[in-house]
């Protein structure tokens, strides 16, 4: 029998952390709780988690200033960020600072837990993952995420900055099952009446710019009535 | 402004010199035509005078543009004081339902029910925490599209409304209404238009779905696009029931709800977020109604004039 996994809950709602913390507690993981940032980073030390999940807007140390601290150090631990506004600067900062997947508020406590699943399953124990790599590559296809620049064969592609994202988010979270609504989520930051054609068709077009057939797929891949994939082995570029 | 105003003052006396030089200038020439026999003080008295006639003329049309001015000002000071007030207003009423439907959920659940009515509850107070959520995402929307930064792209306005209204007539509420398209075939196409393509998805299908909700089986929804000079109108008219005369001007705020729209889902944010989403891409919305006629909203985006850096966004 395995362990059950550590989790440290941080966000200085107190009445988040007594709902939540119960719940991921019923859900298999154990919990313990901190309130601000601070907090947060003497309890890495002493409890050791095996996944953080983090509210950015918090007194004395933010999440984000507390995940960059945790980064520089050399620690991975990895990290789900709840992200307060919704912004879309917040959302593509989460990503840059190395978290390893981020949740908008309000949220169904059931989709933290399959995140967090999800991120467990896919952790490297010491390395860095793959969401804090600059550059990363699948065979000779090539995303700079800082420059915001895709290359295939060392041939620039010509894509929207929409698609662009989309391929980020695929690519850091490769072989998992990546349902519309949550690229909606996590991509766009809204719900949209017509979300299930919205991210199809951006879809479509990393596709046709990948040169990338549905039916053999190099990249991504079509789960019927589910979502989506990216089936290619992502590697970080040094 | 304070020394512009003094030094209004100063030209009659400016005036009165210049005058009374030139006049020593000429009766010291020989003039025989003309004979002006005015003393220099009594010149210099007149111009003055006229000057100053001038000059307090001028203070008061520019303190009158100025009062004019503050009242423009003090005007839509008070206008946008009216419609945050409104907003508010309408914020909690809208709260106050969902709210009042959650505190009774859980004042049941606490009492001890059988299984089938705990479960009826939760589900009662699950709907409302959802009606809630959806509330303030919607409003994050709103702000968000102040700020966020938008994506230029080419859009074919013909492809999107095609999926747009591909889309709108698979919903329910399309049930037995004529959903039309019409798109210049001749004698070129429209012009891109350059934008977020999926924000002006957003706010064509929020006006066609719009339309769909709010007519009866039977009416006609038409949707159209044209070329408008430098811009591309996009419309959606509609046979339904129209908006009274009253409620026009308010459709566009935040939160609004006519008459008509009580016992119809929906936040009365639909039509705002179109207002900000075109605004955003330059472009204006006006609303047409006639009661008991119908509705034309028509949105008007600058059409791309030059070639873009990004391909075309199509399905």
């Amino acid at each position: 029998m395995t362990t059950k996994p550590k989790i440290l809950l941080v966000d200085d709602e107190q009445a988040i952390t007594a709902n939540l913390s119960p719940f991921l507690g019923r859900s298999g993981f154990v919990v313990t709780v901190a309130a601000d940032g601070e907090e947060a980073l003497r309890q890495v030390s002493s409890f050791r988690p095996d996944l953080i999940v983090l509210d950015i807007l918090m007194p004395k140390l933010d999440g984000r200033e507390a995940l960059r601290r945790l980064r520089q150090a050399g620690n991975w631990t990895p990290v789900i960020l709840l992200t307060q506004v919704g912004e879309s600067t917040e959302r593509a900062m989460a990503l840059e600072e190395g978290a390893d997947d981020y949740l908008n508020k309000p949220f169904d406590p059931h989709e933290l837990v399959a995140r967090i699943r999800a991120v467990l399953r896919r952790v490297r124990p010491g390395q860095p993952p793959l969401a804090s790599a600059q550059r990363l590559a699948c065979g000779d296809l090539i995303l700079d995420r800082q420059a915001r620049r895709v290359f295939a064969a060392s041939e620039e592609l010509r894509l929207t900055p929409k698609a662009v994202a989309l391929l980020e988010y695929m690519m850091t979270h490769p072989d998992e099952l990546l349902t519309r609504d949550r690229l909606l989520d996590v991509v766009w930051g809204w719900d949209y009446p017509t979300g299930t054609r919205t991210v199809d068709t951006r879809i479509a077009e990393l596709r046709r710019v990948l040169n990338d057939d549905p039916a053999q797929p190099r990249y991504i891949e079509t789960v019927p009535g589910q979502g989506y994939r990216f089936v290619g082995g992502v590697e970080v570029v040094p | 402004m304070r020394w512009r105003r003094c030094s209004v003052a100063l030209i009659p006396v400016a005036a009165g010199l210049v005058v009374a030089s030139l006049f020593t200038q000429v009766s010291a020439l020989p003039n025989p035509i003309i004979y002006v026999h005015v003393d220099v003080g009594t010149a210099a008295l007149l111009a003055g005078l006229a000057l100053s006639i001038l000059a307090a003329a001028g203070l008061v049309s520019w303190e009158w543009k100025r009062w004019r001015c503050e009242q423009r000002i003090a005007g839509v000071r008070t206008q946008a004081a009216e419609e945050r007030r409104r907003f508010l207003q309408r914020l909690d009423h809208e709260m106050k339902n969902p709210l009042t439907a959650i505190r009774a959920g859980l004042a049941n659940l606490a009492n001890g029910l059988s299984p089938a009515t705990q479960e009826e509850a939760l589900a009662s107070v699950e709907a409302q925490v959802l009606r809630l959520s959806q509330l303030t995402a919607d409003l994050r929307k709103l702000a968000e599209l102040e700020t966020r930064a938008l994506e230029r792209v080419p859009v074919d306005v013909a492809e999107l409304l095609q999926e747009a209204v591909a889309l709108a007539q698979e919903q329910p509420e399309a049930a037995g209404r004529r959903l039309t398209l019409v798109l210049p075939q001749a004698p070129w196409p429209m012009p891109d238009v350059p934008g977020d393509w999926d924000l002006v998805f957003l706010a064509a299908y929020n006006l066609l779905d719009n339309a769909l909700k709010f007519t009866r089986p039977g009416d006609t929804v038409e949707v159209r696009a044209f070329e408008d000079g430098t811009f591309v109108a996009i419309e959606v008219a509609d046979t339904g029931p129209g908006i009274p005369e009253e409620e026009v001007p308010r459709v566009w705020e935040e939160l609004y709800r006519g008459q008509g729209a009580r016992g119809v889902p929906g936040s009365g944010l639909g039509l705002a977020l179109v207002r900000a989403t075109v605004e955003r891409h330059g472009g204006q919305v006006t609303l047409r109604s006639r009661a008991g006629q119908g509705t034309v909203v028509t949105m008007r985006l600058p059409a791309r004039l030059r070639p873009d850096r990004f391909p075309r966004v199509s399905s």
